[in-house]
């Protein structure tokens, strides 16, 4: 059984549609991300599961039961905020054990959780401290711990590192997946960052105008994106319009781009004869090999440290490669290939 | 930056501190002697305690105190607990909420005189809310309204022009709480009262003093409402006051002024400690 089922549900605001018939399941202790662009409805739906927004239609189920019109103190649901929504009044340890105190948790008890809590977010030297005297990483830890000491059937996160340098995002990012998995928690996670996306989750959800785009785990997101949005939101990709010419053999195909000729590899058949395709800017090989073996010229290179960023003109199309090594400059000639099976079909859009 | 001189500093606070200091502190000064004395317009000037013991023994005295003082808290705590939920109401802008909260704050432009007489129009032996009553069967004929022992028609008027200045102070308060904080409380359990109690109240508790104490100071020495639709059985120590200067015993009438000022000290501290510890609690 799914811990959290969510069935064709639909929210409306004004004549917006916010959430367009969406449908997921998420396993027990399983950690997913809902990832999309500011506006997708990614936030909404995290409103409908913890139970702020009441869907226009469709089903929302947790641990089974139907938690449409459930008030949000009543569902077994914690949320992390991104503003990390400490009761500033309250020092650490009471905002630890809000939750437990609202539930009616015995003292001892309470007592055996708090300690239970501080020991995993590390917070033992800062308990009569008020939120205002903690900086942003020990907030951050406080609003997990306080959301973790209720423990929740499911956890949902709304986009709780945005306020954190790029340094302790990471650190923090280690440590939420870690708890996640020690605490057997299913978690949602919602954020507008990739990287954070790709590197936290069991699966990502793609959300785009209230849409599911796509979903499956961040390997598959990543090099098998299906459509021209999640190609082109989920890390960098170059995305051509392609025209079909011939399948040369099982599973490869001939195509032709604004960039010229290309050989395909692809286990999946194209969805028409004219459709987007795309590769990812990694896996350009330096030096002619291979049947689509490509001559540009440099425009623009960037040194990002373990890698180079070209940007090279083709024939006036623009495709951006990012290289180990490379000695040339911009205006010089580079030669590169893409293997037929890092080239991807895309579905046809519209 | 060079400390300028002692001097220098006493002449750029006195325009407005020294005012303040000077108009508060000629009215006190002269209220505390005149109480126990000096400035007698009718007899020898001196240090006596003759008139405090005089005053204070009266049974008027006493029943003035505990009337002015249960005037003054009732209103005080009624008009911020009809304040509070309003406050909330209006918390987010929606469609009419700057009208409604327009007429919400008309009593402040209405003078508390006209407010009274109009409310003696409403509630008198033939007034609109006798007639409607009879007229709706609830009464079987017009009854006396005005004059109850318990003043409950003047708790009315000072809940009516007092209630928007809590409203003003609350606004403000719950408007500065974070939807996300109490977001949070919901979502970890918390229902609509434990929200009030542990978190609105709180956060707002400085707004709340501020709202108890204004309410407060204004109940215990109210005069306007007191003569005008008070019961005529009770005195207010504002009354009791303008009782003996009306009778130019100016230093029994300043026994009960400083007992108004020491009562409006006392009052304010007991209501903003007490609305302290019930809503913050004592940090540990």
């Amino acid at each position: 059984m799914a811990a959290i089922s969510i069935i064709d549900l639909v929210m409306q605001f004004d004549g917006f549609t916010a959430v367009d018939h969406v449908s997921l399941d998420v396993g027990e202790g399983e950690f997913v991300t809902l990832l999309g662009p500011s506006g997708c409805g990614k936030t909404t739906l995290l409103n409908l599961i913890s139970g702020f927004l009441q869907p226009t239609s469709g089903r929302i189920e947790i641990g089974g039961k139907d938690v449409v019109g459930v008030p949000p103190e009543a569902r077994d649901t914690a949320i992390c905020f991104q503003s990390y929504a400490l009761f500033p009044h309250l020092s650490v340890q009471e905002n630890l054990i809000f939750g437990l105190r609202q539930k009616g948790t015995p003292r001892t008890q309470r007592n055996a959780r708090l300690e239970e809590i501080v020991g995993q977010v590390d917070l033992g030297a800062h308990l009569d401290k008020l939120p205002n005297q903690l900086s942003g990483g020990q907030q951050q830890r406080v609003a997990l711990g306080r959301a973790l000491a209720v423990r929740p059937f499911v956890i949902l996160f709304d986009e709780p590192l945005s306020n954190l340098d790029a340094k302790l995002r990471e650190q923090v990012r280690i440590e939420i997946r870690k708890i996640q998995r020690d605490f057997g928690l299913t978690a949602i996670y919602v954020t507008h960052d990739q990287a954070e996306a790709l590197a936290m989750s069991d699966r990502i959800f793609i959300m785009n105008n209230g849409r599911l785009e796509q979903s499956g785990a961040p390997e598959e997101i990543y090099y098998a994106p299906r459509t021209r949005f999640v190609a082109d939101f989920v890390g960098s990709a170059n995305i051509l319009d392609a025209e079909i010419t011939e399948e040369l053999s099982q599973g490869r195909w001939h195509v032709v781009t604004p960039i010229g000729p290309l050989e395909i590899q692809s286990k999946s058949a194209p969805r028409a004869k004219s459709l987007p395709i795309c590769w990812r800017p990694e896996t350009a090989i330096a030096g002619k090999e291979g049947p689509n073996a490509l001559t540009g010229t440099i425009t623009h290179r960037a040194f990002q440290g373990h890698f180079t960023d070209l940007i090279v003109d083709l024939g006036g199309t623009s495709q951006r490669l990012q290289v180990l090594r490379n000695a040339e400059g911009e205006g010089d000639k580079v030669d590169f290939s893409i293997m037929p099976h890092d080239l991807i079909f895309l579905e046809p859009d519209g | 930056m060079r400390q300028p001189a002692p001097w220098k500093l006493a002449l750029l606070l006195f325009p407005g501190l020294g005012l303040i200091l000077i108009f508060i502190g000629a009215v006190i000064y002269i209220a505390v002697a005149q109480s126990f004395g000096y400035y007698n317009l009718q007899g020898e000037s001196g240090w006596t305690l003759e008139f405090w013991e005089r005053t204070v023994g009266r049974r008027a005295y006493e029943r003035s105190v505990s009337y002015s003082l249960y005037v003054g808290i009732v209103s005080a705590v009624l008009s911020v607990a009809l304040a509070y939920p309003l406050a909330l109401w209006l918390r987010k802008p929606f469609k009419g909420s700057l009208t409604v909260s327009a007429i919400l704050k008309a009593p402040l432009l209405i003078h508390g005189i006209v407010a009274a007489f109009l409310f003696l129009n409403v509630i008198s032996y033939h007034g609109i809310l006798n007639q409607f009553l009879v007229s709706l069967g609830v009464f079987d004929g017009p009854r006396r309204l005005q004059n109850d022992d318990n003043a409950i028609g003047l708790l009315i008027m000072q809940v009516w022009k007092n209630m928007p200045i809590a409203l003003l102070l609350l606004t403000g308060a719950v408007q500065a709480i974070s939807d996300d904080v109490l977001r949070a409380a919901r979502d970890l359990g918390a229902g609509v009262w434990a929200r009030f109690r542990k978190i609105i109240a709180p956060l707002s508790v400085s707004a709340m003093q501020a709202s108890l104490i204004i309410i407060f100071i204004g109940a215990l020495a109210d005069f306007t409402f007191q003569t005008t639709i008070g019961p005529t059985n009770r005195q207010s120590m504002a009354q009791y006051m303008d009782w003996f200067k009306e009778r130019a015993r100016w230093n029994e009438a300043a026994v009960v002024g400083v007992t108004l000022m020491v009562l409006s000290l006392l009052g304010s501290i007991g209501l903003a400690g007490a609305a302290q510890l019930i809503f913050r609690g004592r940090r540990k």
